[in-house]
């Protein structure tokens, strides 16, 4: 640790008697940052505390001589860092943070502005704030409104560089030369345009699914090309429900909600390429699908089904109907459940149940 | 009906013996308890002695499959009968479920 003045270690000596403070002043902070983000809805890949360490903090005050006159006027001994997946995010969190915290403007700083247009490095938005009163108050701890604290808004990627940065360039406290320095910065650049390629491409795949969506709203379903996209989306205007209400209704039975993303490779096996292939085979099978169903739960009490079952009772006459016999069950079965030897026996039951249906005959 | 669980690793399995219906359920549902509470284990479904399976007894699977989910456990169900792989297929459950 550092050799200190006597003006330093009296700062230092505050520190250690400030530590309860500061250990809860972190747990709050935590808590309170957790919170921010949730009420406003942003998901973030990780939101980090930390008190400085008693040795950084001695580094800090031997380099700085006498600028800090008392603990307070450290304004990172509590620090905060949220680390987002995309760079608008950074922005936003930013926005918010600006709404909720009470931010000493002289001190906070934009890293991401200093770079000469010519210059890559580091990149991370740094606010100095304080809790307001309104967040939170204990008349017996005023500190949790006096103390500042650091808050650093950064990427993954950016996280990913400067921490590499941190480790390569400062870990052996020897000086790194130029042309090792210009390569760190070269992959700085480089991360940034990275970056910006997947906010670029975040933004293009939720466009995608907004006229996805609306094209579904619309009916426009030709031009809807299938995919997991653009199925799941369809699945959101529940297109099986009125024949699993036809199916619940032969025994009263409960529908419990289970996933059908899974039926997607069996309709594209089946010849669907848009969302209207998979109306018009819905339209073409869904009575002999519900004759099945009838069929099968007509003579027993089973009140509960899932909600695959309809479409599951499609596939399945679909299959039939088109000649494809017990190997085409098979391979429907392959497609739900993995590839599997018990896939041909579940084949084979179903094949049995379905003999006596009339679209058999079809086949 | 009985229910024993065991645990073998981080497999946790449960042998079912006997009818599953609606008056053996309320007794399979507090067997299965630590089933609901377990945390990224395997949960084998063993049915080779299950005779019968009611709809009761399909909620109680369910729920199973469900807390799985909810805490990171595969759920297998092993050697169903021929009636209760039927009775699988007929209620849509079949896809619900890695059956071996």
């Amino acid at each position: 640790m550092d050799t200190l003045d006597l003006h330093n270690q009296l700062i230092l000596d505050e520190y250690d008697a400030c530590m309860p403070v500061l250990q809860r002043f972190e747990r709050v902070l935590h808590h309170i940052l957790s919170d921010v983000l949730d009420k406003n809805g942003l998901a973030v890949i990780a939101v980090t505390t930390r008190i400085k360490q008693k040795d950084s903090l001695a580094g800090k005050l031997a380099a700085k001589g006498h600028k800090y006159s008392s603990l307070t006027d450290v304004t990172d001994v509590v620090g905060a860092r949220i680390i987002t997946f995309y760079t608008d995010e950074v922005d936003r969190i930013a926005a918010v943070t600006e709404q909720s915290f009470d931010i000493d403007w002289e001190n906070s700083v934009d890293k991401r502005r200093l770079h000469d247009l010519d210059s890559f490095g580091y990149n991370s938005l740094h606010y100095i704030c304080r809790l307001p009163r309104t967040m939170i108050y204990d008349a017996d701890c005023p500190q949790l409104n006096e103390m500042r604290f650091e808050l650093q808004i950064r990427t993954n990627l950016q996280h990913a560089w400067a921490s590499l940065n941190h480790d390569i360039g400062y870990k052996t406290g020897v000086e790194i030369p130029h042309e090792y320095v210009r390569q760190i910065n070269r992959l700085a650049g480089m991360l940034e345009m990275v970056d910006d390629e997947f906010s670029r491409i975040r933004t293009e795949i939720n466009d995608y699914r907004r006229r996805v969506q609306q094209l579904v709203q619309n009916d426009k379903l030709e031009d809807v090309l299938l995919d997991g996209d653009t199925f799941n989306s369809f699945l959101q205007v529940r297109p099986f429900e009125k024949l699993n209400r036809r199916i619940a209704a032969i025994n009263q039975a409960e529908i419990r909600e289970v996933p059908l993303g899974g039926y997607l490779k069996v309709l594209i096996a089946l010849g669907c390429r848009t969302l209207d292939d998979v109306v018009q085979l819905s339209k073409k099978y869904s009575e002999d699908a519900y004759a099945l169903a009838r069929y099968q739960l007509g003579n027993t009490d089973l009140d509960i089904i899932a909600s695959s079952v309809g479409i599951q009772n499609i596939c399945i006459v679909c299959i039939l109907e088109q000649g494809g016999g017990k190997i085409g069950l098979t391979r429907l079965f392959n497609a739900l459940n993995g590839e599997g030897p018990q896939n041909a026996l579940l084949a084979e039951q179903t094949y049995k149940q379905a003999l006596n249906m009339p679209f058999m005959s079809r086949s | 009906m009985t229910t024993e669980i065991t645990a073998n690793g981080t497999q946790l399995t449960a042998a079912f013996r006997g009818r599953l219906d609606t008056a053996a359920a309320v007794q399979t549902a507090e067997d299965i308890k630590p089933l609901l509470e377990a945390t990224n284990r395997e949960i084998i479904l063993d049915c080779s002695e299950l005779e019968y399976i009611s709809s009761s007894g399909l909620r109680i699977f369910v729920t199973i499959r469900k807390s799985a989910a909810e805490h990171g456990c595969k759920v297998i169900v092993r050697h169903l009968n021929e009636d209760i792989c039927q009775v699988f297929i007929m209620t849509g459950f079949i896809s619900l479920f890695e059956i071996q």
